[in-house]
């Protein structure tokens, strides 16, 4: 009861506060849902447990229509669900088609020409010809189809990944998993690090530039030069972390089973009305282009 | 107050000795002390007497979460702290810590005072509750939707103070709360410090080394001696101007106006009592119908250069822009024109992110130079590659570990030789005058990241300078020590300089500037504000132009009224000394 009151306390508080103009995306502010935006509104694990079936079959999935349809298909999802900054979204329109193209080609070129099938029309179509190697259409789609699998990847894990701030799914997981908190709190402490130890890592390495160690080419030089850089940012993050450590247990972290939720994580209808439609239009799609013979289907 | 003095202590230690896994003798050694409600507890002692250690102590860190012998007892509000665990002891201790980066837990600044709370399982209304009023008193309300990271270092320590307060515990400690901040952060942080002790609510711990500040927030200190062992207990003002020589004897540093008092009684000013705050000597100076006349600025540190050499400058800087983070960073330095001659002690102040790192990094040629020329000895630092530079400027980082690549003492400073390309048999000679110079001839063999701080500072100068470079620069060397290492390192430098080598030195401790540097440059906003004899930039303007507060002393001769004559008396070297005018 106490918590409910709680929860709305903030909420209040949270529609006056200016909004601070942050540089770069912090990854543990609270952003206020922008409104009308549904994505917002779901429970971060739905946002996962949504996508998560369908990323398994993919990786079991061959040919281009299914990807293509679930990229296409995440992305609406995304620029209506979502609000976007236009960097993001220029990124995944022109972003998108270009990764596909470059991975396309490069496995394409990779593929072993004994598994493509040589049957196929497409096979005795040859794109590119040197000496005795062959670059065949049936190859290059073959690449293409993994390059589409993996940006399908990709975005479905956007759908969670762009909407969910990092305390947000730390609650959900504590909350509605049964997570113990000691981990999903700890997890989010240590996403603290990563830049301080990206700051800490540049800094070493101009002190090692002015001492004139950073010379030397091979293998060997790297890894003397690697092993250099380590042993600082390990010696100060080893330190740092025991700091935060006794810092967190000096205020009574773990002491309990619980601790106090001032924000209730919900798993509400809508969770599972997003959850379940998900599922049924991704074994629709999978349904129509196996049952139809589109292409490929699965791959074993 | 006094019936809860009467009632039983918040915090009962008997005979409380600890030892760290690993070291032989225990500090502190057999400490016994009470700490009532309302009172507020200087804890002071020399450099390794177990001051940090006692604190982790009182709220059960030790020995539930830092492996460590404890014998005697210590009862937090009547429990024993070996039975309880460290989250019961939480509800009636509360700790604040040195470093303000690694206290931070979550993404805004009201999680993070409501974390601790949240532990305890406080319900969540009194959690929002206990924020607020948390957050107000250290000044932070308007900002709780903030990343913490977005606060200066003294806004990070004033939150760390605030989470402290949430847990509402009647007992608050503070280890060496403002060790890692700018002037400007610890008066921000003593603010707050001053206004809790005024309230008297809660009864207060401190460890402290920089006593200017704490001097008039405490009201009791404890001292213990190098041994780690309880020599002294009793109200502050009693106790430092009693027993200050004795203090001193054993290596804790007084305020800044008492150690300037005691020079002058030895030249037969007595200032009886002996004062304690910039405020209070100005005062006694002033009440005394005259004084002798001071020493001249430049008395204590001779005239530069030291030989007389008129060789030019030996570090030339012309209309010097500089950017961070590459082509589209910000500028952080603006048209600079800087000169240093050729054994000069120069010191660059001012504010945070006035940009004196980034010059001094641009001089040494760790950062590049974006408009504007830099000329070190005839080399251009931003062209030249790491051998040629290292031989002309050694730069020293703010933390000696970054710069060690090797592993031990004595290999350390023969990769500096080996990058110059001297040959073999040549090193061997070298290595043992630097280690002999810089007192390391028994740690030869030693990894560098096993030695204590002063030792790795050291080592970190010689490498800076095994390649013969005559020109030092050091980033902020005395950040985070005590006094008593910074005084140490300062004394080094000093020496050094006497010897001839060029330093310069990026700092903002004003008082170790006003001692020790011939030269001043200050610096706001990237621009710098201007540059002189250290004297005449201490009693100019320039100071409080840069948004810097003079250094005690300074503070208290500024505003004498009946010794005009003393107004430039900012260094220690400048009081009268016994043979002279005073007898």
């Amino acid at each position: 009861m106490t918590a409910e009151a709680g929860a709305v306390t903030v909420r209040d508080a949270s529609t006056d506060a200016p909004a601070a103009a942050s540089p770069v995306v912090d990854p543990y502010a609270e952003r206020a849902a922008p409104r009308g935006r549904f994505l917002y509104a779901l429970n971060p694990l739905a946002k996962l447990a949504a996508p998560m079936p369908v990323m398994f079959a993919l990786i079991f999935t061959r040919g281009v229509v299914i990807p293509t349809v679930l990229i296409v298909a995440t992305m609406l999802l995304l620029f209506v669900g979502a609000k976007l900054g236009a960097r993001t979204m220029v990124g995944l329109l022109v972003g998108t088609p270009l990764a596909v193209a470059v991975l396309g080609l490069s496995f394409g070129i990779w593929v072993d020409p004994a598994r493509v099938d040589g049957s196929s029309a497409a096979a005795s179509v040859v794109l590119l010809e040197i000496g005795d190697w062959r670059f065949t259409l049936a190859a290059y789609l073959v690449g293409l189809a993994t390059a589409l699998r993996i940006a399908a990847l990709v975005l479905l894990s956007l759908l969670a990944g762009l909407t969910t701030g990092g305390p947000e799914l730390v609650r959900a997981m504590v909350q509605n998993l049964r997570v113990p908190y000691r981990i999903g709190y700890t997890a989010l402490a240590a996403l603290r690090f990563v830049p301080r130890f990206g700051h800490e890592l540049e800094v070493i390495r101009a002190a090692h530039r002015v001492r004139g160690t950073d010379h030397g080419r091979g293998p060997i030089a790297w890894l003397r030069r690697t092993v250099g850089l380590a042993i600082p940012l390990l010696a100060s993050a080893i330190r740092h972390a025991e700091r935060v450590a006794l810092a967190m247990d000096a205020r009574a972290f773990g002491a309990h089973r619980t601790r106090t939720e001032r924000t209730v994580s919900r798993w509400r209808a809508r969770d599972t009305v997003f959850v379940v439609a998900f599922w049924i239009a991704a074994g629709a799609l999978y349904w129509w282009v196996l049952s139809a013979g589109v292409d490929g289907g699965f791959a074993v | 107050m006094t019936s809860a003095s009467a009632a039983a202590p918040l915090l009962a230690l008997d005979r409380v000795s600890i030892r760290h896994d690993g070291a032989t003798a225990p500090t502190p050694d057999g400490v016994t002390l009470d700490v009532h409600a309302g009172e507020v507890v200087l804890v002071l002692g020399p450099s390794g007497c177990g001051k940090s250690t006692l604190t982790l102590a009182l709220d059960g860190l030790i020995p539930h979460a830092v492996p460590a012998d404890l014998t005697g007892s210590i009862r937090v509000a009547g429990l024993d702290s070996a039975e309880h665990p460290v989250g019961v002891l939480s509800a009636h201790v509360a700790m604040v810590f040195q470093d303000p980066d690694a206290q931070v837990v979550t993404g805004t600044l009201l999680d993070e005072v409501a974390f601790g709370p949240e532990n305890q399982l406080v319900p969540a209304a009194e959690v929002l509750e206990r924020a607020e009023r948390a957050l107000k008193l250290v000044g932070l309300w308007e900002r709780r939707r903030e990343n913490p990271d977005r606060l200066s270092g003294g806004g990070r320590q004033r939150l760390a103070i605030a989470c402290a307060l949430a847990m509402a515990s009647p007992v608050l400690v503070l280890d060496e709360p403002t060790a890692n901040l700018d002037p400007a952060g610890i008066d921000e942080v003593y603010a707050v410090l001053r206004e809790l002790a005024s309230e008297r609510d809660h009864a207060i711990v401190l460890v402290e080394h920089n006593l200017d500040a704490a001097v008039d927030v405490v009201d009791r200190v404890v001292v213990l001696d190098r041994a780690g062992r309880l020599v002294m207990d009793g109200p502050v003002r009693e106790i430092l101007r009693e027993r200050a020589d004795e203090l001193l004897e054993l290596g804790v540093w007084l305020p800044v106006s008492s150690l300037a008092a005691m020079r002058l009684a030895d030249a037969g000013v007595v200032l009886d009592p002996l004062p304690l705050t910039p405020a209070e000597l100005g005062a006694a100076l002033d009440a005394r119908p005259e004084l002798p006349a001071p020493r001249e600025a430049g008395a204590g540190r001779p005239p530069s250069p030291p030989h007389g050499a008129s060789a030019g400058p030996a570090i030339r800087v012309t209309d010097l822009s500089v950017r961070r983070g590459g082509k589209r960073g910000p500028v952080v330095v603006h048209d600079v024109d800087l000169e240093v001659a050729a054994g000069d002690f120069l010191a660059i102040v001012g504010t945070n992110g006035a940009g004196k790192t980034s010059l001094l990094q641009a001089i040494a040629g760790v950062i590049p130079a974006t408009a504007g020329a830099i000329d070190v000895l005839g080399l251009d630092p931003t062209r030249a590659d790491a051998r040629e530079r290292s031989r002309r400027i050694g730069f020293v980082f703010q933390n000696p570990e970054h710069q060690f690549i090797a592993s031990t003492v004595a290999e350390e400073l023969e990769v500096g030789l080996r990058v110059q390309g001297v040959p073999e048999e040549d090193r061997a000679p070298i290595v043992e005058r630097v280690l002999a110079r810089f007192g390391l001839e028994h740690l030869r063999d030693q990894h560098p990241f096993l030695l204590s701080g002063g030792q790795k500072r050291r080592l970190s100068v010689g490498t800076a300078l095994v390649a013969g470079a005559p020109v030092l620069a050091l980033d902020e060397p005395t950040f985070g020590q005590d006094r008593e290492r910074a005084a140490e390192l300062l004394g080094m430098l000093r020496d050094l300089n006497d010897e001839g080598t060029t330093v310069l030195v990026v700092t903002h401790d004003l008082q170790l500037v006003a001692d020790s540097a011939t030269r001043t440059a200050v610096m706001a906003d990237g621009r710098l504000l201007g540059v002189g004899p250290t004297a005449e930039v201490l009693a100019g303007p320039l100071i409080e132009q840069a948004g810097l507060r003079h250094p005690p002393l300074a503070r208290a001769t500024r505003g004498l009224a009946n010794h005009p004559g003393w107004h430039g008396v900012t260094r220690m070297a400048q009081l009268p000394v016994a043979a002279g005018v005073g007898a």
